[in-house]
């Protein structure tokens, strides 16, 4: 087992934001691997932004487990391409956290910024506060976004969370913002609490609102009541722009006046 | 005055005949030169096929069209990304590159020259601002004709010679090149809501049909003089059973110019497609080989098709509609006031799709078929039909049939019982491949006279030096070694200097921007015509006064200035 402590050091300008796409499990299996980050157009050495403390030894990825500590609200691109082990980050955690992971967990006790997870194949990432924009997305223009594994937020999630997903799931239980599940094609996402105009341009997947949907688009179509969980809920067929043949349960409706 | 000494170099230069002596090269201040003393750099070109200047005759790399095409695929940006290193730029795009990785990624081909393919007079400005930026090469504008209200009213009129005075005026004031036709008439139909389907099918609000259009644009287009031909994209692109109307296209065109071609009739891949539907899609490419055999006064290029991820984009709006509605993926369609119109999508060629597999073997059969290499150019139409990074692939399937035969057997399996390519034996030789990279397209674009496409005194120094050995490579086996030699060069030279070693582009090449200006009588000055003027100034955003392209627009630049025989 191998536990590697990532303590973000003091900076001169905090907001300054750090690419860190080298932070995942299996780069520290290799001892003699450096590792640089960069901020702006200048490349670093790890060691100029963390405190690193490694003990112990792997042979997996799947025994390395990696905490960061301290400010890491602009740390970006953490556990991309992660495919196996832990990474606990005690804070926040900047954007485009878990892009791409198709295995491991990634346990955020803070806020994560946007694009968490975004175009993810497996694995899990539980974020304990809220998440911000694009969450399980696609990136500009692709075409489909999350195709696996699982995002469990526990508060809130900005707009467009889950845009393109085309598989797995996303569970957010405080409320989702604007247009969450845009695009969606595959896949379950489920928002506990409110959110508005869901899923726009829906060719398929599933999307469950155990709260109110504000501004309902008027291209869906109400199926009837029915019930999850002994929950009372409404299910809609749609999107009728595109093929028809995704389906949203909601429990409470409300359609722009 | 910078001196340079190519030292043994293995010389093809078609337009010279020379085929394969070793010789060496001299070069003072950006011109080839009989001899120098004391060169200031010294090049061992040793066993390296050394080559002009590779010339794109017809390619999309700059202007509003494509720059619509980067910013409405935002996900290319993700493929081709290199950071910046030593002068190079950072670079990023596949389809739809940077201004810098289109330039850095056609030097280290061994290209100097490239025609942007399709620029709407109105937007000529932003052409010219990219071609700035596109700096290893030398860029050239063709400047699209095929809607333009105060043409086609003069074609209606049936006065061919005002007609030669707008083409004029316009060309100075884009700042153009040649004359493209995109669709002729169909364009302008589709502003609303139609199409034609060939070229005897009227114009909505003009009693005039796009042969008339056709035909007056070529006799126009010589009795200006200018350097190249009428550039044409036929009506009907994409359609099954099309080819009976590039055919009939073919058969209408006048041979009026003894020096080179009257016609250039650009991706006729996309043009030969035989069949009533989907279902039975076919290739008709012997049959128009036939033709264009049978026509010395018309040059072709390939448009070539090959597999991947690539983006789509014309004049012809009413075509790419017709394709989002084969996709539903995104599409862009664009209006461009008097003049014409555009459209784009994103599409995929794959292998295992018939229609797609039939696409890439009539563009290999059309460069196979035609019997004279000076008049079928290679092209992909970048990037419709294909990234123009994908040029060393073409060479080396036209090179080898073993090559051709290994790709075949990858494609969807009915692909042979409509193709003809399986049964073609030709395999294209060394001087072949450089007529149709780079001699035939200085020829068509009447480029020699202004000393590009070969390599003796008096010519530019553009060269392309690349590390194949002829003697010993047998292109017809060894197809790896042509893809990996034309790739990279070992040295792309850009008047004189040195602007590509082994895929490292070390500076900003003196590049210039070609443009045409063609003299007319004081009787067919369109700046002085009330009714242009009063014309222009009614229906246009533009004042007349405010549309011509400043020189200050253009950096350097080579104006080539025609006599016109009106």
């Amino acid at each position: 087992m191998m536990k590697v402590i990532l303590e973000v050091k003091e900076r001169h300008k905090p907001n300054l934001p750090i690419e860190a796409e080298c932070i995942t499990p299996k780069n520290f299996l290799d001892p003699e691997r450096e590792f640089h980050v960069w901020k702006g157009n200048k490349e670093l050495d790890i060691t100029d932004i963390f405190h690193v403390r490694k003990d112990g030894t792997a042979k997996s990825a799947e025994q390395v487990e990696i905490t960061i500590r301290g400010d890491s609200s602009h740390i970006k691109r953490v556990g991309e391409y992660m495919d196996g082990g832990k990474i606990l980050i005690e804070g926040d955690i900047g954007m485009h956290c878990g892009n791409f992971m198709s295995a491991g967990l990634i346990e955020i006790n803070g806020n994560a910024d946007s694009w968490l997870g975004r175009e993810m194949h497996g694995g899990k990432i539980l974020c304990h506060g809220d998440a911000m924009d694009y969450a399980g997305s696609g990136y500009r223009g692709e075409k489909q976004g999350m195709r696996g594994g699982l995002i469990e937020i526990m508060g809130d999630a900005g707009d467009f969370a889950g845009e393109t997903m085309a598989g797995g799931e996303i569970i957010i239980h405080g409320n989702a913002g604007d247009m969450p599940g845009v695009d969606i094609k595959d896949g379950r996402l489920t928002i506990m609490g409110d959110c508005s105009r869901p899923c726009g341009n829906m060719s398929g997947g599933e999307c469950r609102i155990f709260g109110t949907a504000y501004d309902m688009l008027p291209t869906f179509r109400n199926e009837g009541l029915t019930a999850i969980d002994s929950v009372q809920i409404t299910r809609f067929s749609g999107d009728y722009m595109s093929r028809g043949l995704g389906t949203i349960y909601v429990a409470n409706c409300k359609y722009m006046d | 005055m910078k001196t340079l000494l190519i030292k043994n170099a293995f010389v093809i230069d078609p337009i010279q005949h020379i085929s394969g002596e070793t010789m060496d090269i001299a070069v003072r201040n950006g011109k080839i030169v009989d001899d120098v003393k004391n060169p200031d750099e010294v090049i061992d070109a040793q066993g390296m096929l050394t080559l002009p200047g590779g010339i794109d005759s017809h390619t999309h790399i700059c202007g509003t069209k494509v720059n619509f095409g980067r910013y409405m695929s935002p996900e290319d940006m993700r493929a081709g990304r290199t950071s910046r290193k030593g002068d190079m730029h950072a670079t990023a795009g596949y389809s739809v590159p940077t201004t810098y990785g289109n330039s850095y990624r056609y030097s280290r081909m061994g290209y100097t020259t490239l025609l942007e393919g399709a620029m709407a007079p109105m937007e000529a400005r932003h052409t010219h601002e990219e071609f700035r930026y596109t700096p290893m090469q030398d860029c050239l504008a063709n400047t699209l004709f095929d809607g333009n209200w105060f043409a086609l009213q003069a074609i209606q009129d049936g006065d061919t010679k005002r007609l030669a005075g707008i083409l004029a005026w316009y060309l100075s004031a884009a700042k153009g090149f040649g004359v493209k036709l995109t669709n002729p008439g169909g364009t302008e139909a589709w502003g609303f809501g139609k199409d034609v389907s060939c070229i005897n099918d009227p114009i909505p609000n003009f009693d005039i049909t796009p042969l008339e259009i056709i035909v007056k644009m070529i006799e126009a287009n010589e009795m200006l003089n200018l350097p190249h031909s009428v550039h044409l994209h036929c009506n009907n692109l994409g359609k099954p059973g099309n080819y009976m109307c590039t055919l009939d296209t073919y058969d209408a065109i006048p041979d009026i110019n003894d020096k080179r071609q009257s016609l250039y009739s650009t991706h006729v891949q996309f043009h030969s497609y035989g069949g009533s539907s989907w279902n039975d899609f076919c290739s008709k490419a012997e049959d128009i080989a036939r033709s264009v055999n049978d026509k010395p006064h018309i040059v072709i290029d390939t448009g070539q098709v090959m597999f991947g991820k690539t983006t789509t984009m014309t004049a012809d709006g009413p075509m790419e509609f017709n394709l989002y509605r084969l996709y539903h993926n995104k599409w862009s369609n664009h209006d461009i006031e008097m003049e014409t119109g555009s459209g784009i999508i994103p599409v995929v060629y794959r292998k295992k799709n018939l229609v797609n597999a039939i696409m890439w073997a009539i563009g290999l059969e059309l460069a196979l078929l035609v019997d004279d290499p000076w008049r079928c150019i290679l092209a992909t139409d970048n990037p419709n039909g294909a990234p123009f990074v994908k040029y060393p692939e073409v060479m080396a399937l036209l090179m080898s049939k073993e090559y051709r035969d290994k790709e075949f057997e990858t494609l969807h399996k009915s692909t042979g019982r409509r193709v003809a390519l399986p049964a073609i034996e030709r395999e294209l030789t060394w001087d072949e491949i450089a007529v149709m990279t780079r001699s035939a397209q200085a020829r068509a674009l009447g480029l020699i006279d202004y000393g590009k496409g070969y390599l003796s005194e008096g010519a530019e120094a553009d060269i392309a030096i690349y590390p194949i050995d002829v003697d010993s490579t047998d292109p017809a086996r060894d197809y790896e070694r042509i893809i990996n030699g034309f790739s990279t060069t070992e040295y792309t030279i850009k008047r004189g200097e040195v602007v590509c070693r082994r895929g490292t582009c070390t500076l900003e090449g003196n590049h210039s921007t070609y443009w045409v200006k063609p003299h007319v009588s004081p009787a067919y000055d369109m700046s002085k015509d009330a009714a242009f003027i009063d014309g222009f100034n009614r229906y246009y955003s533009i004042r007349r006064a405010n549309y011509p392209v400043g020189e200050e627009y253009l950096g350097r630049n080579v104006c080539m200035e025609t006599e016109a025989s009106i």
